[in-house]
């Protein structure tokens, strides 16, 4: 008896062992074939087609296997934080502009110069070409670009007696267009949204002005009187009640006022018309960004998401291999459609199937193909922290909690600590 | 087998063993670590691990990427200088100073009515509990927000009244109030230890004084209150340390920026946001670790004050 118990005991404490030594190890055998795995933010959506796309790569390459795993978009970065700082992160990953630096300038991401005969990048945009750069290593590769533009209701124009947005039209043009929607119909639909709730219209305005929002030496590109007068614009504006009010913004998140048909029109990317379009049933157009300089838009091809390799990949030509499908295949352009923001290669934007939102796009992409100019260097570290920043004192701002200058100085405060930490 | 099998009665019978006891074998300790060790790595690599690792961490400056730099206190020293942080502590401790004894008095209020015998008593206290087992979920926070936005029940009702705030979600000025009645909602726990409490309220001691001519508020004040005092201090501890703790309602609210204005900026939002959003993990354990220094010191108080207020019976005074 005293025997079998203390066997048993011997048993149960070795299989507790085992059952903890299991966590640990996951080694694959060296031969046959190698596994990468894959991660990308997005939704369930997205992971359907991803799932096609990555059954397609695993029948044209039976030698690699595929692990793919996806969060939405924040959950997505924390994971990848703690992954990468675990010398855990996945093979390929799914990479935003924002990020790039800060991965790179950190030694965690592969320089894909050095799988050129794997990877064809001759294909990109034109505008895309060289978005994944950071000092000379290609750390990233775009797989779909988008473009600032004014998402609009024609209807709601046409109702107030305000022309279209057409080429030319100014800052003033936009804002007194705003004021006659608003009040014309006495502030059941704003004529939109307060524009300085988005870093990336003070971006649009600077680039107009031939300035940058980050120097190339990754410093901020503006001064304390230029923000203070982006400010006071949108303070304006909130103050006469042109623009939707803020505590309304705040209470429909996430949700977007175009979506609800709160207001008439608004800045943003592109792409978001997608999104727009299939929320609401008013029929949307896309017009120019407002410039008060005719010969500048302001506006770039911006890399809506890249693929990155983990320099510690132990596959990184298998890794190459995964990118240039997804970025060159015209049957993987054919899948996922806008899902990824219009294709980054001509031949992927050839065989995505245009209609509805998807039409509008291009068209607008195509009009406007002349004016777009090279993609700003990629943003420095901390710029996600400095857009949160960005965001939460012009909130502070609408709501009248602080004043323009203290907006000002709080946000330059702030900046600087993040930039030089 | 066959070689081994005869050893084997000699070698058990050959320890000394008492008559009732069996007596301990060398191997015996070690059995017991064995069956123990599921809970002690569990302490070790879960509990214990990670504090002493984020008590180092807190000391030094940590961005997940890199090896963490010694920066001595410079973390402690900085918050105080950080007009985010002292937000975030103001935030909180208006939060912890209304919400506590607002749920408190609540479940005091409720536990009264549950503790008269009625009919479908259970029903009731069941009913009151109901919200609490649903407790700190993403759905509730969702649809306490919906409540709460312009056009909802809540602006609708107020207005029928007078009262024009509109969503309070969206306005500044009361979306910690909000915060405030999610808490005192789920005022079951407290409830029902206030409930235990007052079964143990004498019978003899009420009987006694309504003879003298005491009324129900004389009672509740003189009989009542100081028979439960130490149930009153059991549940404000534990919901003053809970209340420390709010996080995921707060972000389902407001998110990582305390939306509205910053009033929703709660210190362990605060925390999350620095750690996880911004990769500033030595400064987000230090405030961790000033956390649990805070909420220590404001426990070690209210045990001071309790000297003056609990009272236990049996207690010589």
């Amino acid at each position: 008896m005293g025997v079998m118990k203390r066997f048993t005991t011997v048993l149960a404490a070795a299989s507790l062992l085992f059952a903890v030594a299991a966590c640990g190890g996951d080694d694959e055998a060296e031969s046959g074939p190698v596994t990468l795995r894959y991660s990308w933010w997005g939704n369930a959506d997205r992971a359907a087609l991803m799932q096609k796309a990555i059954d397609l790569f695993q029948t044209k390459n039976p030698d690699i296997k595929i692990t793919p795993s996806f969060q939405e978009f924040e959950a997505y970065w924390q994971k990848m934080a703690t992954d990468t700082a675990g010398g855990n992160a996945p093979d390929v990953l799914q990479m935003d502009f924002a990020y790039l630096r800060e991965y790179a300038d950190r030694g965690v991401l592969y320089d894909l110069k050095k799988q050129q005969g794997s990877l064809g990048l001759d294909d990109l945009l034109e505008g895309l070409k060289g978005a994944g750069e950071v000092d000379g290593g290609q750390y990233g590769v775009p797989v779909g670009g988008n473009t600032w533009g004014y998402v609009y209701s024609p209807a709601a124009y046409a109702k107030a007696g305000v022309p279209e947005p057409k080429l030319g039209w100014t800052w003033n043009d936009y804002r007194s267009a705003m004021e006659k929607i608003t009040r014309s119909t006495g502030g059941k639909m704003y004529g939109g949204g307060n524009y300085i709730g988005t870093y990336y219209n003070l971006e649009v305005q600077l680039r107009q002005e031939g300035k940058l929002l980050y120097t190339e030496d990754g410093k901020l590109g503006f001064d304390k009187p230029r923000l203070a007068k982006f400010f006071t614009e949108g303070k304006q504006l909130a103050d006469a009640d042109i623009v939707l009010p803020v505590d309304k913004g705040v209470q429909i998140k996430p949700k977007f006022a175009l979506e609800l048909d709160l207001i008439a029109g608004e800045l943003g990317w592109d792409n978001f018309m997608a999104r727009y379009a299939a929320a609401t049933k008013t029929e949307l157009k896309l017009g120019p960004v407002p410039s008060d300089n005719p010969a500048q838009l302001g506006q770039y091809l911006k890399p809506a998401m890249l693929l990155s390799v983990s320099a510690r990949s132990k596959h990184p030509e298998q890794s190459a291999k995964l990118i240039d499908f997804m970025i060159n295949d015209p049957e993987v352009g054919a899948i996922f459609g806008a899902n990824r923001g219009l294709p980054a290669t001509n031949a992927q934007r050839a065989a995505v199937q245009l209609e509805g939102p998807l039409a509008t796009v291009a068209a607008y992409e195509e009009s406007i193909k002349g004016q777009l100019e090279k993609a700003p260097p990629a943003p420095p570290k901390g710029a996600g922290t400095i857009e949160q920043a960005f965001i939460r004192i012009s909130e502070e701002l609408q709501y009248g909690r602080i004043g323009v200058d203290q907006a000002v100085d709080q946000f330059f405060t702030e900046a600087a600590e993040t930039l030089e930490s | 087998m066959a070689t081994t099998a005869p050893t084997l009665p000699k070698e058990a019978t050959g320890r000394p063993a008492g008559p009732r006891t069996r007596a301990r074998r060398p191997g015996d300790e070690l059995a017991g670590y064995l069956f123990l060790s599921p809970w002690i790595l569990g302490i070790l690599l879960l509990t214990l691990g990670p504090m002493v690792t984020s008590l180092y961490l807190s000391f030094t400056d940590y961005s997940l990427f890199t090896a963490p730099e010694w920066v001595g206190l410079d973390n402690y020293r900085r918050m105080f200088d950080d007009a985010r942080w002292l937000k975030s502590v103001q935030v909180t401790a208006i939060y912890v100073a209304v919400a506590v004894p607002v749920k408190l008095a609540a479940a005091l209020a409720v536990a009264l009515l549950l503790n008269n015998k009625r009919k479908g008593q259970g029903f009731y206290r069941a009913a009151f509990y109901g919200p609490s087992l649903i407790g700190a979920s993403v759905s509730l926070a969702i649809v306490w927000k919906a409540l709460f936005t312009d056009d909802a029940v809540v602006d609708r009702a107020l207005r029928a009244v007078g009262i024009h705030t509109g969503g309070w979600a969206g306005n500044p000025d009361f979306s910690l109030l909000m915060l405030v009645l999610l808490g005192a909602w789920q005022l079951g726990a407290p409830m029902v230890i206030f409930l235990a409490g007052l079964k143990q309220v004498p019978v003899e001691l009420h009987e006694a004084a309504h003879v003298d001519g005491a009324g129900r508020w004389r009672r509740f004040r003189s009989i009542t209150l100081p028979m439960i005092s130490p149930v009153v201090f059991f549940n404000l501890l534990l919901e003053t340390i809970n209340a420390f703790q709010v996080f995921t309602s707060a972000y389902i609210v407001g998110g990582p920026n305390g939306s509205p204005a910053g009033t929703t900026l709660f210190y362990t939002i605060y925390l999350y946001d620095r750690g996880f959003s911004d990769f500033r993990m030595g400064y987000a354990s230090a405030m961790a670790w000033m956390l649990l220094l805070g909420v220590g010191l404001i426990t070690l108080f209210l045990f001071r004050t309790a000297r003056g207020w609990v009272y236990y019976s049996g207690d010589k005074r």
